[in-house]
Order: C-alpha cells, then structure tokens, then sequence
C-alpha cells in the first residue's frame, strides 16, 4: 500500500490535486510523470525521506509499489 | 592521436563500406550494446556483418524486395544492429520508429504508423512479437500499404545460410549506386505531420567524410550514447558515423538513460569514451540531478568534445556541467557545440574544440526587432552561444522574408545548402518545393551571423522542443480541443521555459466554460489526459473565458500574440495550474 507521505510527495511534484496511486500504477498511467518529472519525483522522495538511491535500485522499479518498498527497506521498515 | 581519413571512393554504399570496414578491422569492436543491468554485448566489425548477411536472407526470403520500407519498431536488442544493416543489403530501406510508450493511446499509435505509411508507404513493420495486437488492425484494415509484419528476433540467425540466396544478395548490395536511397527518417510529430526525410548513400557517406573531419574523428576514438536511434542526432552521430568510420560505439537504452543517466557516465569511464551528443537538458540532468555518491569512480578525462545538439544551447547549462564535473576529469574545453537538422544528415556548423564556444551578450530587444547588437548600459541581456563554423561542403546563409540574403549581424532565416542534403520528403513533393529551393534548403529556424560563426536564436515555426524532442503544437491542440469542457477551436500551446531543467515545456491555453475551482480542475485533468494520449506530457495549463483568445488575421487563435498577452500580463480572468 501506498503511504500518505509518498502519495503526498509525488502529488506534488506532479502538480496533481488528487490520483488514485495503487501499488500497481505505472508511471504512464499518472498524468505528468514524463521522464523529466520522474527524475524529479526520484530527488524529491530522496529529500523528503533522508535516502540515497543507488542507479541500479531505480533501474528495477516497475511501479509506485516497488518504489514504496524501496523507500520502506532505506528506512528499515 | 592518428590522422582522419575517409575516402568515399573505396566503397560507395554504406553496405560495401561496412564490409571493407570487417575486412580492414575485422576484430576490432563495433558496438557495445550496453546492458545496465546484465552483461553487455560487444560486437566486432566483423561478427556484425557475418550476422547481418544471416538476417539479409531472411529478410529476402520474406519477400522484401529493393526499394522497399521497412519500419523497425524495438526495444534495445543487440540484434536491432545487424537487422538494419542486412535490410540495407537487400536494398530495401531501414526506417527506425519510436517503441509505443504505454501512455500512447493504442489508437493514437496507430494513427501515427497509419500517417507514415499513406505518406512514405511503409512496405514492412519489423517488430516484437508483443506489439502484434496492436499492429494487426492495421494491416488488415483495406487499402493498408502496410505488406506484412515480421518477427525478426524470432528467426533463426545462427544456422548457416543458403550460399546461392547470399551470393543473390550481395549481387543486389553490389549494384546500388550511391545516389539510390539509403534510409528513411521520420521527423517528429504523432498524428501525421511527420515529414519522411530520404537519404542517399552518398548524402551519409559525405557526412562521415566532412561532419568526421569537423569534429577530428581518430581512429582512437569511442562514442557513448544514449541517444533513441529514432532520432536524426542518435542514427547518425551515434551510430551511423563511428559504423561507416571503423571505430567503436557504445550503445544504451535511451529507457535504462532515463531512469538512471549515471550509467552513460559509468560506460565514459570503462569503456574510456572520447566522444558523445547530448541535448541541452541533459547538461542539467548531470550537474543537478545525480547524487554525489554515485559519482564515485567516475573519470571523464577521456572524453575530447561533448556536443551539444537538438534543443538551443544554453549557457547555464554548460557552466553547471562543467563545474561539477571538473573534479571528475571533465575537461570545459570538450564542450562543443552543433547545428543541424535530418535534412542535411546531421550537422551543418560545428563549434571548435580546445577552446571556448563564443559567446555574445546581445541587447534583447534589438534582438527582437531583428538586429544583433552587442548590449550596453541597462539594455536586457540574451547571451547567446555559438552553434560554431560550418563544415566542410555545407554553405549556410540568413534570408530575410523574400529568402534574400542578409547582411551579418542581421537576424533572419536560416537556408542551407550541403553535399549531404536530403533527396526532398518522401512522396510529399509540395512539402518539398515549399522549403528546398535551388539547392537550399529554408529551415524554418531564425538566427544571425557573426564573425564567420552562426548563432541560432528561435524559430520561424511553432515547434516546441521538449528534451530534444520536437513537438508540433497542432498535435496538441488537435487532441485537447475534442476534451470535454474546452471551446471547439480554442485552443494554443506553446514552448514555456523551464530553466531548470534546461529545455522547454508544453504549455496550453484553453477557453472554457467552467466556472468553479471544482470545475476548472476536472477540464485541467481532462486535458492533462489528452496530452497523455499522444505521449505528450502538458506541463502547465491555462484556462481563460470565451473569447479571450487573441485571434491571428486567418481568424484562428494567435499562438505568438496570446503567449505574449500571458507572459506580459497578470489577468486575473486567467487560471493557471
């Protein structure tokens, strides 16, 4: 499940009110997240969370939920 | 570092010099198809022409006869390589489109193909087994020119081949002449204003020969790319240029780039890359949007010229780069500048390397009235840099709006004229009488001359340039102005400057009915989706009453006029998010 504080986050680099991010969603799926603005969301979520992700981390991301992991495992969870 | 040389008359066709090139360098590696993730593979000039001869049979055997398109959509595959050239073998003609994004419409994609194959008639579709559903429909559907559609990464390329089927070919490959048509280009746009740009063997190969000298190609060098091969500044410089040349290229997926640029600058550093095109936005990328403990052990002391390309260079974006990467080897004075366009092959100016890319401090509004003029006192300041001298056997001059030349320092259209020029747009012969005329081809963009350098500064066309990636505002517009909540024909989108990422982004303005924030949010989103659908990604989104749009003297909205109005204006009938 997608935690608020990363919903927020990627919310907000998108510009976005509001979408329904489900473990499943693909950044194609969401309006605004280009190849650009995924850069972007990857700083941001660095930032917001106080972790550094390594290249070959961000290369086997396939959707938000392998992201929520990602964050999860930095942080211990 | 070893003299260039190039000398077109030892093999006339792009073929022949592929093989005098297996012959000359038969160990020597030609492509390594990079692999972030897994291992790599490295090909040798002549492993690569003995797998493109197994791949020509096929495709012979498939029916492909000379002349022929054939559209290759694919992900990154080592075997893409070897298919192109044996396409070529044939004489048929290799043509590389962009794999569908999951975001495109299934539709929109097939309008796309659908528009390129009425207009440049598109024989064969070799692709993955995957895209087969959404590829069907279109050649069942009547009147298709579309032939058939091939899995080529399913054919059998290790058994040996029919001798007497190989020898049929290769008397084919040696009776092309160098005028005949060697590959078609697509340029961009999604639903039918792609232009298919035809090359000839000798338009390439007269680009390895004056572009390679420009830049001082060495038998030394190496180039790393992540450039998509759909893409003039990819296909050509990336990986047409070192193939026809004798030296090796290194090749990333453009998808792998994006989600992790470091590794184009891990590949510098193992494979000890000399050379490498990048668009503007990926300066910024480097110096602002990769994290210092991924830069560890990364050396770019090896690499003699960066050339920036594709989307207007900006001089921010070179000093970041350059600063950050100082203490990682980067030398500033490989930071190089180009100017071109797929109708000349690639280049037409070139910046020098070892020394600094001129740079002049313009007063921008003399600017905007049509004159160079250095700034002085108070007056605003566009620094504008250099896109270099030209190389050889291209000309170039600034045409005013009767396509006479002007004077130096005057800011006009750009015309060029080349060895490497285009043979016109493929069937499309009214486009071509509009902008190739005597010899010269009329680019459509703006810019001036100055001491023997030209400096490119805008566009006579409304093109937005994305991440080097040129957008047409039509396809936009076309596509928001069917969503709901936004007035038929009332519609405008235009390029906004995004300094931090160093590129452009797509903006729109919309007249719309809706009233409440509730309302203007849901005709946002719904636009937001539309530009999904073609793959393109709208960054901001104006919404304006009816008739607030400014129309031009054709009685549609005025692009130019209405971001102006924008830009110069805080209206606060306008909402924007």
């Amino acid at each position: 499940m997608i935690s608020a504080e990363l919903k927020a986050v990627i919310l907000k680099q998108l510009n976005l009110d509001d979408f329904n991010l489900q473990d499943d969603t693909i950044a194609p799926q969401v309006p605004g997240w280009d190849s650009l603005n995924h850069i972007n969301i990857i700083v941001e979520v660095e930032h917001k969370f106080g972790v550094k992700f390594k290249s070959r981390e961000l290369l086997q991301l396939k959707c938000v939920g392998d992201l929520q992991k990602l964050v999860d495992s930095k942080l211990g969870k | 570092m070893s003299e260039f040389n190039f000398n077109i008359e030892e093999a006339n066709t792009l073929w022949k010099r592929w093989t005098l090139n297996a012959k000359k360098y038969p160990d020597r590696e030609a492509i390594i198809h990079w692999l972030a993730d897994g291992e790599h593979h490295r090909w040798t000039f002549s492993t690569l022409l003995e797998s493109a001869k197994k791949f020509s049979v096929h495709i012979k055997s498939a029916g492909i006869k000379p002349g022929d398109v054939c559209a290759i959509v694919m992900r990154h595959n080592p075997n893409f390589y070897p298919l192109y050239m044996g396409i070529s073998r044939t004489a048929a003609l290799p043509a590389c489109l962009a794999y569908p994004n999951p975001r495109l419409h299934p539709d929109k994609f097939r309008q796309g193909i659908e528009g390129m194959s009425q207009r440049s008639g598109l024989d064969y579709i070799l692709t993955e087994r995957e895209l087969e559903p959404l590829i069907r429909p279109l050649i069942e559907k009547p009147g298709s020119t579309i032939k058939a559609m091939l899995f080529p990464l399913e054919w059998d390329t290790q058994s040996e081949v029919d001798p007497k089927v190989d020898d049929e070919i290769e008397k084919i490959a040696n009776n092309v002449k160098d005028t005949e048509p060697f590959l078609l280009q697509h340029s961009s746009g999604t639903t039918g204003l792609q232009k298919p740009v035809v090359l000839s063997h000798r338009a390439v190969l007269n680009h390895v020969k004056h572009y390679g000298k420009a830049i001082g190609f060495s038998e030394t060098d190496k180039i790393v790319s992540w450039l998509p091969l759909y893409h003039d500044m990819g296909l050509i410089g990336a990986y047409h240029l070192p193939l026809a040349y004798g030296i090796p290229s290194v090749q990333i997926d453009p998808f792998q780039w994006v989600l992790a640029p470091v590794i184009q600058l891990e590949a510098i550093t193992q494979e000890k890359g000399t050379l490498l095109w990048l668009p503007n936005f990926a300066y910024n990328i480097y110096a602002e949007k990769v994290d210092e403990e991924e830069l560890e052990g990364i050396n770019l002391s090896s690499v003699r010229r960066v050339i920036n390309a594709s989307e207007p260079i900006r001089h921010d974006s070179h000093q970041k780069f350059a600063d950050r990467f100082a203490k990682y080897g980067f030398d500033p004075l490989a930071l190089t500048g180009m100017y071109g366009m797929a109708e000349t092959t690639l280049a037409c100016s070139q910046t020098e390397e070892g020394k600094p890319i001129s740079e002049v401090a313009a007063d921008r509004n003399e600017l905007s009235n049509g004159k160079f003029k250095f700034a002085e006192g108070d007056a605003v300041v566009r620094v504008c840099v250099s896109s270099g001298k030209l190389i050889g056997e291209c000309q170039m001059k600034i045409v005013d709006e009767n396509r006479n030349e002007i004077e130096d320092g005057l800011v006009g259209e750009v015309a060029t004229h080349s060895v490497s020029m285009f043979d016109g747009y493929r069937n499309y012969p009214e486009k071509t009488a509009e902008v190739f005329v005597d010899g010269w081809f009329y680019t459509g963009d703006y810019g001036f001359k100055y001491k023997d350098e030209f400096y490119i500064i805008g566009r006579k066309k409304d093109i937005i340039i994305v991440a080097g990636k040129n957008i047409y505002p039509e396809d936009i517009e076309n596509v928001v102005n069917h969503t709901e909540g936004v007035v038929p024909g009332r519609v405008i989108a235009f390029g906004e400057d995004d300094e931090t990422m160093g590129t452009e982004q797509v903006a729109v303005v919309v007249e719309t009915k809706a009233v409440t924030e509730e309302e203007k949010k849901n005709v946002r989103m719904a636009i937001l989706r539309a530009g999904m659908s073609i793959d393109i990604n709208i960054h901001k989104v104006y919404l304006v009453p009816s008739r607030w749009l400014i129309k031009s003297s054709a009685g549609k909205p005025s692009r130019k006029a209405n971001k102006e109005r924008l830009i110069n204006g805080s209206d606060p009938q306008v909402w924007s998010k």
